[in-house]
């Protein structure tokens, strides 16, 4: 039963990881590239709702589009400043620009914001159901059911729709699609803003039950290079899954042992998938990328 | 020449003479400035500079992303911390000890990370970086958890403190010095060039007969200690150590020193390393958002100057003082060794998914035979000459050369048993001269002397004197493919391999570089040449065979092969397809 009750837990953390993760093996397969101010962005998301909150005390499900629209906002900005000018060069430059950026971003918020942890507003209040001994918070079901209707409305985006199919066909040889008239630098730049929103809502997400500070970013771009790695580099699928495992795992061990055992082992298991199946638990999709 | 001339060529030579004035200079501030904190952040200056010069044997020289400096640097201080708090021990063995320590951990993780590709090295060096600072938080007893451990003891050489401020100051340039004239030594002669090849081409490094994993390690290795040796100035200098030093921060100004000063440039190491220490005091003024101007300062060099200052230093001093062309080095005889080894294909089979690439092949090259390989595209050529050279390992069948068998053996080894290559894509360094191009080649050369020697002979032969100061990347595709000839021929092979050597040349190219194959040949070097010009191949070639879908069908005198039915049906049947795929 306790178990379970970690599970649980367990899934609605995954589920904030899962968007994270999807920005990045979206930009990923977009650009071959790294984005590293990824979980700087998730940050920049949980104080978007801190700041919104400020503005107008409403719900966070009130908050989280305009969040997201903001974010996406500054996934532009990310795109024009750190990879639209190194697009030609080899893909540690980007890796190299979004640490930059990530920098730039962490200390922003510090300036502003201060290092002092902070809470964004739940999505729909507290409280809690409890079931035959489990319980599930309110804000714990809200994640899992907004993360869930985000990534289902990126699949159909993607899979549905014009705008889906070209953002696909950049993914998959920019070359072609250029060659096919497809604006692929606006593509690149949406895929850009698309990953940013979903950090954006991860971060809003996350800060209620977990606060949000500024050094938080690192946190969160490992956790996600590391769901996208185990899930096989470039499979969006892949990297879902990995996000819940990553999730899980931290969450369960962390409960038998402690949080910081936990991370250590998720390393530790990191290197051993790394050191026995390089290709991710289910293949690699993307090859020989950087 | 006159003297402008020569203030020139001193200048073009020895840049890096005037760097060292500019180093000195720099280093002459503190005469005028000689505040206590002046020399602290100086101290705190060539701490980073030792670190960021290791940082660049595996970032900038090996070309792999390394998350892993900081942790180095931090084990380095805390190492160095315990043993003074704890064991009371002078610098004169915390220093070793920190270097010891790092040093181990570069082992320990260097089997199962070393090997991984650019991302994955990334991710699994910044994991083993978290699990260093994991440990320091956690193992109370020995780091003193998260407030880490004080009251660590001054510098001190065998009982004798060395005091702040000056006596320190010198003593941490005074190694950062040591440390720039090991990594000298370390990377410049010959090395610059084959780490150059080795990053940008893996493959034709290995073809070369350079152990990539070797060098790769050793500087992986390399970077571990002079990250130790900085981390134990770092804690002897600050006297304190706690986790901070593990965390990500550290990594990222070690990276943020190196991009900004120059990736592969000593110079630019200690100048991004002056630079970044000193940059958070001059945003002062921004009060909390000076931090910011760290990533700004890494944004804007890596969207502007992507080489760093010192690239973009040298790019400025090729255009406005350009290089006057120095007189090529005196051309050193080459070794070709004439041996009787004798090359022995037995059933030799290679799979690529269903497709059969290589399907049972029996060939034997005898010493100073000259062999060429025809058939049609995807008859199993290209494939054949990678087995031989070890880039690909067969499914079945054996390879012998001279007393041994070397299939399955790493391509490094196989060049270095004799045998060497060229590729149907060239794979050279664009940017840089064909000079050092083709010396990379010459695996046994240590010094460039001896290598620039060799390889100028060379160039005079296959008539790529006049462009041996020129960046590969500008020469036509005719001169690229003799360059890739010459880098082949450097070592001295017994026997070489040659994919497509004519594609792209004009006529006239393909019969003169026929001519010099003839030559080699006479000279009793053993050749198998893959072509599809017969014309070309006639010229030098004894014997002839062809691939059909991975098999031998024809084998014998370039008349006899040219005119069996089989072949034609097989090859000359269909349209000829030439000098296009190259």
């Amino acid at each position: 039963m306790e178990l379970l009750q970690l599970v649980i837990n367990g899934i609605a953390l995954g589920a904030g990881y899962a968007l994270v993760a999807l920005g990045f093996v979206l930009v990923l397969n977009a650009t071959s590239a790294v984005n590293f101010a990824q979980g700087d962005l998730v940050v920049a998301g949980g104080f978007m709702g801190v700041a919104l909150a400020g503005l107008a005390p409403l719900p966070g499900i009130a908050l989280l589009p305009f969040a997201m629209i903001l974010m996406a906002a500054v996934g532009l900005i990310v795109s024009v400043l750190a990879y639209w000018p190194l697009r030609d060069r080899p893909p540690v430059s980007v890796f190299i620009s979004t640490i930059a950026l990530g920098i730039i971003i962490q200390n922003g918020l510090n300036g502003i914001f201060g290092a002092e942890p902070r809470v964004a507003p739940a999505m729909f209040g507290t409280g809690r159901f409890e079931f035959g001994g489990l319980a599930l918070s309110h804000q714990s079901l809200a994640i899992m059911l907004v993360a869930a209707l985000l990534i289902g409305g990126v699949h159909l985006l993607l899979g549905r729709t014009q705008l889906g199919r070209m953002l696909r066909a950049t993914a998959q040889d920019s070359d072609i699609a250029a060659a096919l008239g497809i604006p692929v630098g606006a593509m690149v730049a949406l895929t850009f803003a698309l990953a940013a929103a979903l950090a954006g809502a991860a971060g809003l997400l996350l800060a209620n039950q977990f606060f949000v500070t500024p050094a938080d970013g690192g946190n969160f771009i490992v956790k996600a290079y590391i769901a996208v790695v185990i899930g096989g580099w470039g499979r969006i699928g892949g990297a879902l899954a990995g996000a819940m495992l990553v999730a899980l795992f931290e969450t369960v061990v962390a409960a038998w042992f402690d949080y910081a055992v936990a991370t250590g082992l998720l390393y530790a298991a990191l290197l051993v998938i790394l050191f026995v199946r390089p290709e991710g638990l289910f293949g690699e999709a993307a090859g020989r990328r950087a | 020449m006159t003297r402008i001339g020569q203030f020139r060529a001193w200048l073009g030579r020895d840049v890096n003479a005037l760097l060292l004035a500019g180093a000195l200079l720099l280093a002459a501030w503190p005469f005028f400035q000689g505040d206590p904190y002046s020399l602290r952040l100086l101290t705190l200056s060539g701490i980073y500079a030792l670190a960021a010069i290791g940082y660049q044997f595996v970032f900038g020289h090996a070309g792999a992303l390394s998350l892993a400096q900081g942790t180095f640097f931090g084990l380095g201080a805390y190492a160095a911390g315990i043993l003074s708090v704890k064991a009371g021990l002078g610098f004169e063995l915390t220093f070793p000890a920190a270097m010891a320590a790092a040093g181990l951990l570069a082992v320990i993780v260097a089997l199962p990370v070393l090997r991984l590709e650019s991302h994955y090295f990334a991710l699994a060096t910044l994991g083993v970086g978290q699990v260093v600072l994991l440990v320091a938080v956690n193992w109370e007893s020995v780091t003193g958890g998260a407030n880490g451990i004080a009251g660590v003891a001054k510098v001190s050489l065998f009982g004798l403190t060395v005091e702040r401020g000056w006596p320190l100051m010198l003593l941490v340039w005074g190694l950062a010095g040591l440390g720039a004239w090991g990594a000298r030594h370390f990377t410049g002669g010959m090395a610059g060039p084959k780490f150059a090849l080795m990053r940008e081409q893996p493959m034709a490094a290995e073809a070369c007969g350079i152990d990539i994993r070797r060098l790769r390690f050793t500087a992986f290795l390399m970077s571990a200690l002079y990250g130790g040796a900085a981390g134990a100035l770092q804690v002897h200098t600050v006297r304190v150590v706690s986790p901070e030093v593990l965390e990500f921060p550290i990594m990222v100004s070690l990276l943020a020193i190196t991009v900004i000063g120059g990736r592969t440039s000593i110079a630019g190491a200690i100048l991004g390393a002056v630079l970044l220490v000193h940059l958070p005091e001059w945003f002062r003024p921004l009060e909390k958002y000076y931090l910011m101007s760290y990533g700004a300062a890494l944004l804007a060099t890596i969207l502007v100057a992507p080489w760093g200052l010192m690239g973009a230093l040298r790019m400025a001093r090729q255009r406005w003082l350009p290089e006057p062309a120095l007189p090529l080095p005196a051309p050193l005889p080459l070794s070709i060794s004439a041996t009787q080894d004798t090359l022995e294909i037995q059933r030799l089979v290679r799979h690529f998914g269903g497709v059969r690439a290589v399907d049972g092949i029996d060939l034997t090259v005898a010493s100073g035979e000259a062999l060429g390989i025809v058939g049609a595209n995807g008859s199993g050529k290209s494939t054949l000459i990678n087995l031989i050279a070890g880039a690909e390992k067969p499914d079945a069948g054996s390879i012998h050369w001279a007393d041994g068998r070397i299939d399955g053996m790493p391509p490094a080894a196989i060049a270095q048993a004799g045998i060497a290559r060229t590729f149907q894509s060239l794979k050279l360094v664009d940017a840089m001269s064909v000079l050092d191009n083709v010396s990379a080649g010459d695996r046994m050369g240590v010094d460039r002397r001896s290598a620039h020697g060799k390889a100028v002979e060379l160039l005079g032969q296959l008539g790529l004197a006049d462009v041996a100061w020129l960046p590969c990347g500008s020469l036509p595709p005719g001169l690229r493919r003799r360059a890739e000839l010459a880098r082949a021929l450097i070592a001295g092979p017994s026997l070489l391999l040659l994919d497509e050597p004519a594609a792209g040349l004009t006529g006239e190219e393909r019969v003169s570089l026929a001519d010099t194959l003839s030559r080699l040949n006479r000279d009793g070097m053993t050749l198998a040449v893959v072509e599809h010009d017969l014309d070309f191949l006639t010229r030098f070639a004894s014997r002839l065979v062809c691939l059909d879908g991975g098999r031998i069908i024809a084998d014998g005198s370039p008349e006899l092969v040219r005119d069996d039915p089989a072949v034609i049906a097989a090859w000359l049947g269909s349209p000829p397809v030439e000098a296009c795929d190259g």
